[in-house]
């Protein structure tokens, strides 16, 4: 399916470039993805030529300008690694120690322990798939809009959309929303690419395919499967003898659901960072556009930097998770943690790159309402729904405002992008640095969902509990009536007894009365 | 503009996930209702009282102990039933961890 996409997309874009899809008309290769590829390995020379004749065109000293441009754009990327590097890391700070929220909310693991093992299981994920990563580096953007922005221009966007994301990240982070940083990721290059390369630049049909429509989707099909699986942890291990039921070892399996969580999250939210990088560097042509797996070099830095990021934000985690998720039963954790870890690791083999916090919210709350007697709270669960669909327009909005900059003021713009983000840079650590937790800054993501979901002390019966009941009842019912009547007839006996005795008193006196009778009127014969 | 979304792709995810979620769950939940009935209820107490989790005391927490000794003392099954629970139980957790395995092995092979 993938490949037939990329094949329409493919004959989509060739209609503007007639000379490439004769040139791959030559090479012959009758497979969609193959004709994408191959047209895109075709028209890079003449990127980079076109690219540079523009400037020398206008230029009066042909080398010299040469080479600052092709220095300007080095600088860039080089910027584009490090900001990208510096989201990844806010992305581990406070994003990934989500997988950890459920163990440590039931007791199954120790905090420390929870984030050591979220660090190092994030950094074996991010190793295990490169899909995610292939997804944003050649998929959503279109190569022949960058050709056409020109590929200085290009970066720089990539730049602004960056920029987008994490000042949208800052802010929902000072102010408290949730939010997810993919979307902001997401949100920031689109928006970032729609002003500068226009509508032509995106590639519509992926972007909602792997990445608008999936972000809508998983929350909702993680919280079905968590739902279902919840249902199905309580009822197979439901006694109705009040013997003990064994639930306490779900503490054990939580253990390695929630380290199957790291892992997943791995798989996705590392990959993201990836290939924003792969695109500046295919665009700058330092690797070829013909295939767009990340280099060896990128995969390790970016593993290593989420890992680290990881591992830092999780005393946040440590600090605050008390204060959310109070009502997770270990049963229920376990039901979450698998329920998440199998759709992020599903959507991570078909390249669907999704915000792993909404999936695992997602799951928490699905897993809520999937105990008994649970109810919603609207208000709680209608703002976290506010802010997952309000992340992507809004970093879009950002990003196509440090685009704008760039596209009015050229270089300049890109300077002030890069004051802009060191502020924000500055700012996020200060503000990290400040210890005080209020309720705005204080819940993870997860736990604040958890809060959508209200369950009472005592759960209402189950049909069979029900069924027990009334037949305890009924029998009881029986028994009592039982004892009613044989007190009945008791006392039914005791009345015929007593009836019978008056009976036969009264028998006795008439006997004797007509006795006495009998001996007057013998008397009054006499 | 040929807007192409993959509908099939987004059932895979769903049903592959659903499939897998349900069968580690289930397994898993089985195979703690084998050890229970083998006599050996699993009683693990939480590892740290964070704030999330009301702090009991020692005697609170050596109640679930006792309750499950009891409970094995007055079980009806005969040895070797409780010794066929009991592979049945290990069988089961074997069966989830191959699932997890089996789901981890066709992402990183399966493309």
């Amino acid at each position: 399916m993938v490949c037939a996409e990329r094949g329409t997309a493919g004959s989509e874009g060739s209609v503007s470039h007639r000379p490439t899809l004769s040139q791959v008309e030559l090479t012959g290769t009758g497979e969609g993805g193959r004709i994408y590829r191959g047209r895109l390995t075709e028209v890079k020379p003449t990127v980079n030529s076109s690219f540079v004749t523009s400037i020398t065109s206008t230029s009066p000293s042909f080398l010299n300008d040469r080479k600052r441009t092709v220095e300007t754009a080095a600088l860039i990327v080089v910027l584009v690694i490090a900001l990208a590097l510096f989201f990844d890391f806010t992305n581990g700070f406070h994003d990934t120690a989500n997988a950890m929220a459920t163990p440590i909310a039931t007791g199954a693991l120790k905090p420390k322990t929870a984030v050591l093992l979220a660090a190092v299981l994030n950094l074996v994920g991010a190793f295990l798939s490169t899909e995610v990563s292939k997804t944003i580096s050649g998929g959503i953007i279109r190569e022949d809009a960058i050709i056409s922005a020109g590929a200085d221009l290009f970066l720089s966007l990539i730049f602004a959309g960056l920029i987008g994301a994490i000042t949208w990240n800052m802010l929902t982070w000072l102010l408290g929303l949730p939010s997810s940083s993919s979307h902001a990721l997401f949100g920031g290059l689109i928006g970032a690419t729609l002003v500068g390369a226009g509508l032509g630049g995106i590639d519509f049909g992926m972007v909602l395919s792997k990445i608008v429509l999936p972000a809508l989707i998983a929350p909702v099909t993680a919280g079905l499967i968590a739902f279902a699986a919840t249902k199905i942890a309580y009822s197979v291990t439901r006694r109705y003898d009040g013997k003990p039921d064994g639930r306490d070892g779900f503490r054990w399996g939580q253990i390695f659901t929630s380290s199957l969580v790291a892992l997943a999250h791995g798989t996705n939210d590392a990959q993201k960072t990836m290939g924003v990088i792969t695109l500046a560097m295919i665009t700058i042509g330092w690797q070829s556009g013909a295939h767009h797996e990340p280099e060896l070099w990128v995969i390790i830095a970016c593993a290593f930097t989420i890992a680290l990021g990881t591992y830092l934000g999780g005393w946040r985690i440590i600090r605050t998770l008390g204060k959310g998720l109070t009502d997770v039963k270990p049963a229920q954790g376990f039901a979450a943690e698998s329920s998440t870890a199998a759709t992020i690791l599903a959507s991570s083999a078909l390249g669907f790159a999704l915000s792993t916090t909404q999936v695992a919210s997602g799951s928490v709350i699905g897993s809520g309402l999937g105990r008994r007697g649970s109810t919603v709270r609207w208000r709680t669960a209608g703002r976290i729904g506010v802010g997952w669909l309000l992340t992507l327009p809004a970093a879009g909005g950002v990003g196509a405002l440090a685009a704008l900059l760039v596209v009015w003021l050229g270089n300049w713009g890109v300077a002030i992008d890069a004051v802009i983000a060191v502020v924000i840079i500055l700012g996020l650590f200060l503000r990290s640095r400040r210890n005080a937790v209020t309720p705005a800054n204080a819940m993870s993501d997860v736990a604040e969902s958890g809060m959508a979901i209200e369950l009472p002390d005592t759960p209402p019966p189950t049909r069979r509990q029900v069924r027990i009941e009334q037949a305890k009842a009924e029998a009881k019912a029986r028994a009592e009536a039982r004892e009613k009547a044989k007190a009945q007839a008791k006392a039914q006996a005791r009345k015929d007894a007593e009836a019978k005795a008056e009976k036969k008193a009264r028998a006795k006196a008439a006997k004797s009365s007509t006795s006495n009778a009998g001996a007057k009127r013998n008397g009054e014969s006499e | 503009m040929n807007v192409v979304i993959d509908w099939i792709a987004f059932f895979q995810v769903f049903a592959a996930a659903l499939l897998g979620a349900a069968a580690i769950v289930t397994f898993y939940a089985l195979g703690l209702r084998l050890l229970v009935r083998s006599g050996r209820a699993p009683v693990v107490s939480p590892a740290e009282f964070t704030d999330a989790i009301t702090a009991i005391s020692e005697k609170e927490l050596k109640r679930p102990e006792k309750q499950a000794a009891k409970a094995a003392r007055k079980s009806p099954l005969t040895e070797g039933q409780k010794t066929v629970a009991l592979v049945g139980a290990y069988g089961c957790f074997a069966l989830c961890a191959a699932a997890v395995v089996a789901g981890i092995l066709m992402l990183v092979i399966g493309h």
